[in-house]
């Protein structure tokens, strides 16, 4: 039984089509995973169905009606709800507040035969209906939590529970793995199966694979905008989803070749580092490390757990109230970022639009970003032009950025390709040391598995690397040791060849051995 | 950039200009002349005739140094509105100087007084801008604001320090002629507009060319990736804002040794010199080439209102009119363009619902 319908989806920006002819069929009380490539079409034909975009073409049937959205709330009011990437939640409110708000039932007074009513809102009863579903669920809350106080995964059934709360049928969960410990995407992929059982369906966003053959029943997959797969889990298997969402064969898993650390010394070197936050809050702990030429160190744990924060100090964004930084035997805690770059680390930062590059700059300019002013490119001030352009062409070539324009913006480009911009500018410079922060985030998995490949080639080079990463499969998969970051301190060093994705997901949780939780510690 | 988007710009910059023209109309329609005659000739004699295109270019060429001074600020994402300060500051002194040291050659005295005007201009400015760059102190209040500071200073030294006795008004004495730039062709113009364009070729350069320029780029369009990749921005800050101020402390020198040759209270006349400056950097969309063309279209709007007030039976006012219809129009535009109110937008609205981004 079909419950959402699309014929002929059709959506283009600015002559960009980014939703082709998309027909595809959601049956009643299953989970669908959709999956594709960043910048595939996923997201754009999600906002169609919850109705934050208009087709250009094409129609919605649900339950075999043509239906027409004009905002989301036309499509709650059809059963249809969206828990988004970023959760969309009230800190400073409790759990009840936050699934209410902007629905808060009003306490009625009965007059004779009329009910009235008054602008008081009856909390009791709220709290009743919400704590009702959250038992009905399974959801392990409490509906009088401040939301601030939940955990990311806790805060996601918030999110969930919105939508329940408004007796939605079909869910859509946007990426909702992407900020979650193993434990948690667990827990969800429980709460999913439950939801299922209680009749709902769901539309499972995702690019992790191992997710899809996980929890789905079906899957359909995206590429450039168009459907080029729509199976039955059990028609496929990983390495077709992933050739179909990229076109070619891709190896899913990295051959890291496992070396014996020798006992070398360190490269680079951090003691004691601490720094708290613009708030007063101490948000990296005594974090004391250090990296082998040759070694690639992953840097583990949820996001948030100060792995920005340290990112920022090794950077030379943020200063350190304590501790030491030392690089080839020199202490260089608290330099400029200029300094940094200049004794020859390089660095692939977190945010990739803010710190990395520059969308609206040229692509030449972003190349040139932090090195425009060596001697090769620069003299008297004045740019050398026709050497930025060759050297542009040069990288752009080396480096497999596929452009549409090479005189464009980095804007033009998708989050992969930017990637390698980046990963192009600073192995460029040949650092002996690079510093990556969650370099695969929102890249697709053709451009995640050539980034993997050139880190572990720049380490099998002699260089250090400092892996940041939330995604546990890729600090896993590609490093010789890891630490994880647990509320702004180490919690923890495993050495990679050993660990199992248990051990290393306790102590993302902060669970350590010894089996106490520090939870509230 | 393709041709829509070409369109599109060259459209967003004459928009403002046609919209302040037609209500403009309105108000001639009202003094009872009519619109079109009027502005045909108000081009006529600002534009197609000689002695007027140079009325038209001299006093052009403060507003292509303010224009410039502000765009560059802008460009690099400081929003300097403090150039009415250092116009003022430069002005004063340079009418100081140019009486006291009347006694030297022309060609020791003018490059002399040029000096001193861009030092002053710099001097103003170099308390904001080191505010900004080491305590992050908003350079668009602190600028905004020394306005009025530095205006009742400025009055005071002209009025108690310097002002000279023998005449019945606040004034400084007027300078020596030493000190004046000659007309040239027997019109206004003085070399004081070559040398703005001077400084147009130069700004030209250094948006294309320079280091300085890539850097100013990269600033105004992502303050924290430039910090990132490692540009000095603490540095950049003190030295673009200078630049500014120093243009803006040229414009004041010129003006007092091209136009006003004594310190008046008058001296950037209304609303001033600075802000037209502002209004010509918004016109120009913040490029050199820009803010020349709107420089001398405006200084044909100035001129254009002797003309008119001369020729029709329209008041020379009905110029302050259309400016300020320029100045609300180009104010929505600016606002737009520096993406202002997503600002205050962002605080209700996070879905990125355009484009598909990464997590």
């Amino acid at each position: 039984m079909s419950i959402v319908q699309t014929k002929g989806i059709t959506k283009s920006y600015d002559g960009f089509m980014a939703n082709k002819n998309i027909s595809f069929q959601v049956d009643e009380g299953e989970i669908k995973a959709i999956v594709g490539e960043n910048g595939a079409g996923k997201t754009t034909l999600m906002n169609i169905i919850y109705g934050l975009l208009a087709p250009d073409e094409g129609e919605i049937l649900i339950h075999d009606e043509p239906v027409t959205f004009k905002s989301p709330a036309d499509a709650i009011a059809h059963g249809i709800g969206m828990v988004h990437q970023h959760f969309k939640l009230v800190p400073s409110l409790t759990v009840y507040e936050n699934v209410l708000l902007g629905i808060e039932e009003t306490r009625n007074v009965k007059l004779g035969k009329r009910t009235l009513k008054t602008p008081f809102i009856d909390r009791k009863r709220e709290i009743r209906r919400v704590q009702e579903i959250i038992d009905k669920y399974g959801f392990n809350l409490s509906a009088t939590t401040r939301v601030r106080n939940l955990s990311v995964g806790a805060q996601q059934k918030v999110e969930i529970l919105k939508m329940l709360y408004r007796d939605v049928d079909i869910i859509i969960l946007d990426e909702p793995t992407s900020v979650l410990t193993p434990q948690e995407i667990r827990s969800l992929f429980e709460t999913m199966r439950w939801m299922k059982e209680n009749g709902k369906t769901i539309l499972f966003i995702t690019h992790k694979l191992k997710e899809v053959m996980d929890v789905s029943d079906s899957v359909i997959v995206i590429k450039d905008g168009e459907v080029v797969g729509d199976m039955r889990k059990s028609d496929t298997d990983e390495v077709d989803i992933a050739r179909r969402m990229v076109g070619r064969d891709v190896l899913l898993e990295v051959d890291k070749p496992r070396r014996k650390s020798p006992d070398e010394l360190f490269i680079y070197e951090v003691e004691n580092l601490s720094t708290v936050s613009d708030q007063g809050v101490e948000v990296v702990k005594d974090v004391s490390f250090g990296v082998r030429r040759g070694e690639i160190l992953g840097v583990a744990g949820v996001e948030g757990n100060g792995q920005t924060e340290l990112l920022y100090l090794l950077m030379g964004l943020m200063h350190a109230t304590k501790g030491r930084v030392f690089f080839k035997g020199r202490n260089i805690t608290n330099r400029w970022p200029k300094d940094i770059r200049r004794l020859g680390i390089g660095i692939i930062p977190e945010d990739r639009y803010l710190h990395g590059a520059c969308k609206e700059l040229t692509i030449a300019d972003n190349i040139i970003a932090g090195y425009h002013g060596t001697p090769e490119l620069c003299r008297f001030g004045f740019l050398k032009q026709q050497k930025i352009l060759e050297r542009r062409d040069e990288l752009v070539e080396k480096f497999d950025v596929r452009l549409s324009n090479k005189e464009g913006l980095v804007d033009s480009l998708s989050g992969g390709n930017a990637q390698k911009l980046i990963i192009a500018r600073e192995f460029n410079a040949d650092p002996d040391l690079l510093i990556a922060a969650q370099p695969s985030r929102g890249i697709d998995v053709g451009s995640i598995e050539y980034m993997h490949q050139s880190l572990l080639d720049f380490a099998a080079r002699g260089k250090a690397v400092i892996l940041i990463s939330s995604e546990l499969s890729e600090v896993m998969s590609l490093s010789d040791r890891i630490i994880v970051m647990f509320r702004g301190e180490i919690i923890g060093e495993l050495e990679a060849a050993k660990a199992t994705r248990e051990e290393v997901g306790l102590l993302m949780a902060g669970i350590t051995k010894q089996g106490e939780a520090r939870l509230h510690g | 950039m393709d041709k829509e988007s070409r369109i599109k710009k060259v459209l967003n910059v004459l928009l403002p200009v046609i919209l302040a023209l037609l209500f403009g109309a309105v108000f001639i329609a009202i003094a009872g002349e009519n619109p079109l005659t009027t502005y045909a000739t108000l081009v006529q004699r600002s534009l197609f005739d000689f002695r007027g295109l140079m009325q038209t270019l001299h006093f052009a060429a403060p507003l292509i140094l303010t224009g410039l001074a502000i765009g560059i600020s802008f460009k690099a994402g400081l929003f300097n509105m403090g150039i009415e300060a250092c116009l003022l500051m430069s002005g004063l002194f340079v009418a100081v100087l140019g009486f006291r040291l009347g006694h030297l050659p022309s060609p020791v005295l003018i490059p002399i007084l040029l000096g001193a005007g861009i030092l002053v201009g710099v001097l103003t400015i170099i308390i904001p801008a080191l505010l900004k760059a080491f305590f992050n102190v908003s350079e668009l209040v602190v600028t905004l604001l020394m306005n009025y500071a530095v205006i009742l200073l400025v009055t005071y030294l002209a009025t108690y320090v310097f002002r000279d006795p023998s005449r019945g008004y606040i004034s400084t004495h007027v300078i020596s002629s030493n000190a004046i730039f000659s007309r040239m062709f027997g019109t206004r113009l003085t070399l004081f507009f070559f040398i703005a364009l001077a400084v147009f070729a130069l700004a030209f350069i250094l948006y294309k060319y320079m280091r300085l320029g890539y850097e100013m780029n990269a600033l105004g369009k992502n303050l924290p990736f430039s910090e990132a990749v490692g540009i000095n921005v603490r540095w950049k800050i003190v030295t673009i804002m200078s630049i500014s101020g120093a243009l803006g402390g040229l414009a004041g020198a010129g003006w007092m040794m091209s136009h006003a040759y004594a310190y008046t209270p008058w001296f950037s006349t209304n609303p001033g010199l600075g802000w037209e400056g502002l209004l010509i950097a918004l016109l120009g969309s913040e490029s050199p080439l820009g803010i020349l063309i709107a420089a001398i279209f405006y200084g044909a709007l100035k001129y254009g209102g002797y003309t008119i007030a001369r020729y029709t039976s329209v008041p020379s006012e009905i110029i302050g009119i259309i400016q300020a219809f320029l100045i609300l129009f180009l104010s929505i535009q600016f606002i737009r363009r520096h993406r202002l109110l997503d600002k205050f937008k962002g605080w209700f609205k996070t879905d990125k619902s355009h484009k598909e981004e990464g997590a």
